[in-house]
């Protein structure tokens, strides 16, 4: 187990390394000068040519790429073309509030998706669990933008009990819409996994036996159905939580949550290199890091797997 | 069956518990004296010699003085500046500074002035806005490397500033009242550095309390303004970039004002609110390479005027929100009425003119666009009028940065764009719009290129005398609507909803023309 760690750990700078280097040459194939962007609606050329020297873009790609790579070696992000401020600074500001965001919105969806898919599969009715299941159906396909939309109009403007909008200082009262928009897709996907899951393990001779052994049916659920259901729900919050954590950037616009994946659009309309670059960065090497903790997850919860290289 | 009740639990609870907690933790007050205020996109920076974007130079303006400054109605007033005096035609001005502090408690004297100016015509400050100062004495050359002989401005002593123009320039004053000729506070901008756009010392009206990136940026009242003092507590501009959002939080009394957007006029009329309402020094053009055949013709170009119901889309896709341009100088800058109409929807007579011209089948073209969902929509509406005249037009669209770019480079056939104004000037619309000095990054993208304009708009920006002057102005202007380098569009009218617990707001001609300094609640 502790090679297998070791291993991926190893593997995060050759990555890391190479998402640097994609970054950096995606953001000069692409069109769109940053100096234009910065200069407003009415410059000369010559203040362009200045600005490109000061922000060392007159300079060849090669040494460009090489002054970059020595930057992330002393692990300094550099600072925005725009704003002038160190991009590491811009980050540790903005990922708390996106993180208190994805992990809202995945505790929602975990906890919202397992309980309605093992609902709709151990209940006894039908049409609890068709009502479940078409509730998942809209959740899946319900584009993010108009169901903030909606949960903005019920429950700010209609019942007025939410504020609309807002980071609001870190209130928890601001978070809850995002937070519910956010997991609605994970929710429904996760119940439906769930669901199938549940089913699936139903018909295992494991759970015959726990139930003919006498165990109750709480037991038997918790203990033999859920735990073999989960695997693939691990595999999906997985991944939806790596990509929250980059950041939303439709909910947080709607919102007005002050996060990480507006930043980086804003980032990319302004051709803000080195915003673009560090953020991107941080966020691959967070994505790294939670599937590492999903791989890790997976033994936990299925002893019969165990990540490669681990002894048995 | 416990065990599913056991996570029915759980699911309703997962549902109920945020409202719950909502209701409990509910009715955060909005009574204060804070007025609240809603921005689309963050500033990027107040520091006045980088503020070029609309929201920077709004709240750059509040947090410094200028020696003068802009009222609602665009009119020059006074500033650190109480008095002044324009000598030797308009070759000089001399300032007479009242007493004013900075937000960090010292006294703003002359010599303040002269670091400010010094500072944004110097060459490391990197300024895309130095060329507003580019008329003082001595600028051009310092900027491009030259020692400062401090010829451009000079402090006779404390409180009076003495600057010299290399020529009379009419609209001097509407320039000095620009963000970028904001007076900065030295001491904090050498301690500062770059840094100083996230902690700017001016001695404006308002001072930065707090800026939570993405999120809020808040002024409070500066103790040291020496102006009318304010009763307000504070101005809060919140970053919400969704219209939608905007909109909501207006509904439920958290913002003071909102700019309705175009589509939602209907409603709010409806809905009886009291809409404010004011034509923007704004011009919406389509703009045509005149450079590049066929549209170096300008039959070609006076044709696909003709091709386009203007007046149409204004209704339809503008809700009545503009005003037909037939020129290039909004209404509130004129000081006659616009040239007679050359352009009247008239698709034969569009044809007709398209065959003189040698396409009597029309021809294909690019119109370039930014993202920009209204943009869009009018653009759908062109592409049809024009496919009636036998011209296929394919709408390309690009973000904001790749589509300066191409236009500044003379990439497309005609491209989507407006105009804002700087400061109320006609100057600001001709000038940098068909001036062939300002061919590119300077303002004019479609390469127009008149001799006669261009010398008809250097007389008029010299001359001190407004009646000649704008005579000039007229002249030019009917010069290039008769060469039609443009598909003239309209002139946009913006409206705002206020909050009935807000007293004395008005939507400023200007962007920077509102300080709130006679708003109350």
């Amino acid at each position: 187990m502790r090679t297998f760690i070791v291993k991926r750990l190893a593997m995060l700078v050759p990555i890391l390394l190479g998402v640097a280097t994609l970054t950096f040459i995606l953001m000069y194939v692409v069109p769109g000068d940053p100096v234009r962007a910065l200069a407003g609606e009415r410059y000369d050329e010559e203040t362009l040519a200045r600005m490109r020297t000061e922000l060392g873009l007159d300079r060849p790609l090669a040494v460009q790429y090489v002054a970059f790579l020595g930057r992330l070696a002393r692990f300094d992000l550099g600072r925005s073309f725009v704003t002038r401020r160190p991009v590491a600074e811009a980050i540790r500001e903005r990922f708390p509030r996106t993180l208190v965001l994805a992990l809202s919105a995945m505790v929602l969806a975990i906890v919202g998706g397992i309980a309605i898919g093992t609902i709709a599969a151990w209940g006894r009715r039908p049409v609890v669990s068709r009502i479940l299941m078409t509730f998942s159906l809209v959740g899946v396909s319900m584009p993010v933008f108009w169901l903030g939309l909606l949960l903005i109009y019920l429950f700010a403007i209609k019942l007025r009990v939410l504020p609309p909008s807002g980071y609001g200082g870190g209130s928890i009262r601001n978070l809850i819409l995002p937070a519910v928009t956010l997991s609605f897709a994970s929710m429904a996907t996760i119940a439906r996994v769930t669901r199938s899951g549940v089913l699936d393990a139903l018909g295992e001779d494991y759970v015959r036996t726990a139930r003919a052994k006498g165990l109750g049916e709480r037991i038997v659920l918790g203990k033999h159905v859920l735990r073999n259901a989960l695997i693939p729900v691990i595999t999906i919050a997985g991944a939806d939580f790596g990509s929250y954590l980059s950041g939303s950037v439709l909910t947080e616009s709607i919102f007005g949550w002050p996060g990480l994946g507006r930043f980086v659009v804003q980032a990319i309309l302004r051709r803000d290199f080195p915003v673009i670059q560090g953020a991107v960065l941080f966020m691959a090497l967070l994505f790294i890091l939670v599937n590492l903790a999903v791989d890790l997850s997976y033994g936990a919860i299925d002893p019969r797997i165990r990540p490669e290289g681990g002894k048995r | 069956m416990t065990g599913m009740s056991g996570s029915l639990r759980a699911g309703v609870m997962t549902f109920l518990l945020p409202i719950a907690l909502a209701v409990v933790g509910c009715s955060r007050a909005g009574d204060d004296a804070t007025v609240r205020l809603a921005l689309q996109t963050e500033p990027t920076t107040l520091d006045p010699a980088y503020s070029v974007d609309f929201s920077s130079g709004r709240i750059a303006s509040l947090v410094h003085s200028n020696l003068v400054a802009f009222d609602p109605d665009a009119r020059v007033v006074p500033d650190l500046a109480l008095s002044w005096e324009i000598l030797d035609g308009g070759r000089r001005y001399v300032f007479h500074l009242g007493r004013a502090r900075f937000s960090q408690g010292r006294s703003v004297t002359a010599s303040d002035v002269v670091y400010s100016v010094r500072r944004l015509l110097d060459p490391e400050t990197v300024s895309p806005r130095w060329w507003l100062l580019k008329p003082l004495r001595g600028a051009a050359a310092y900027h491009g490397g030259a020692s400062w002989d401090g010829e451009a401005v000079q402090a006779v002593d404390d409180s009076t500033v003495v600057m010299r123009l290399e020529y009379p320039v009419a609209h001097f004053l509407g320039l000095l009242a620009m963000p970028a000729a904001g007076i900065v506070c030295r001491e904090e901008v050498e301690r500062l550095g770059k840094g100083y756009g996230r902690a700017p010392c001016g001695s404006g009206p308002w001072m930065l309390s707090s800026w939570r990136e993405g999120d809020e940026v808040l002024l409070v009242p500066n103790p040291g303004y020496s102006g009318p003092r304010t009763a307000l507590a504070g101005l809060s501009f919140r970053v919400i970039p969704e219209q939608m959002t905007q909109i909501a939080e207006f509904e439920v009394g958290s913002l003071d004002v909102l700019e309705v957007p175009r589509a939602e006029l209907e409603h709010w009329r409806a809905a009886g609110s009291p809409l404010l309402w004011k034509e923007e020094l704004r011009v919406v053009y389509i703009g045509f390479n005149t450079v590049k055949p066929p549209f170096s013709d300008p039959r070609v170009r006076r044709a696909l005027n003709m091709a386009v119901d203007v007046e149409k889309i204004i209704a339809h896709v503008l809700f009545g929100a503009g005003t037909r341009s037939r020129g290039v100088v909004p209404p509130s800058l004129r000081f006659s009425p616009e040239p007679a109409e050359r352009y009247p929807y008239d698709p034969a007579g569009a044809k007709a003119l398209l065959a003189e011209a040698g396409y009597p089948n029309g021809f294909s073209m690019e119109i370039w666009q930014r993202e920009n969902p209204e943009a869009g929509r009018v653009l759908e509406s062109v592409q049809g009028y024009l496919a009636d005249v036998g011209v296929t037009a394919k709408l390309v669209t690009r973000e904001w940065g790749a589509f300066k770019e191409a236009i500044d480079r003379g990439t497309p056939d005609a491209f989507f764009l407006d105009w804002l104004a700087d400061y109320p000037d006609a100057e600001n619309f001709l000038a940098p719009l068909f001036s062939s000095s300002n061919i590119g990054g300077g303002g004019n993208r479609t390469g127009y290129r008149n001799v006669r304009v261009d010398s008809l708009l250097d007389a008029a920006a010299a001359c001190m005398d407004a009646a000649k002057r704008w005579e000039l102005y007229r002249t030019a202007e009917a010069i290039v609507y008769g060469d039609a380098p443009w598909l003239f569009l309209w002139f946009p009218e913006k409206y705002e909803v206020v909050s009935p617990r807000l007293t004395g707001y008005r939507i400023p001609l200007i962007f920077n023309g509102q300080r709130f300094l006679d708003v109350g609640v």
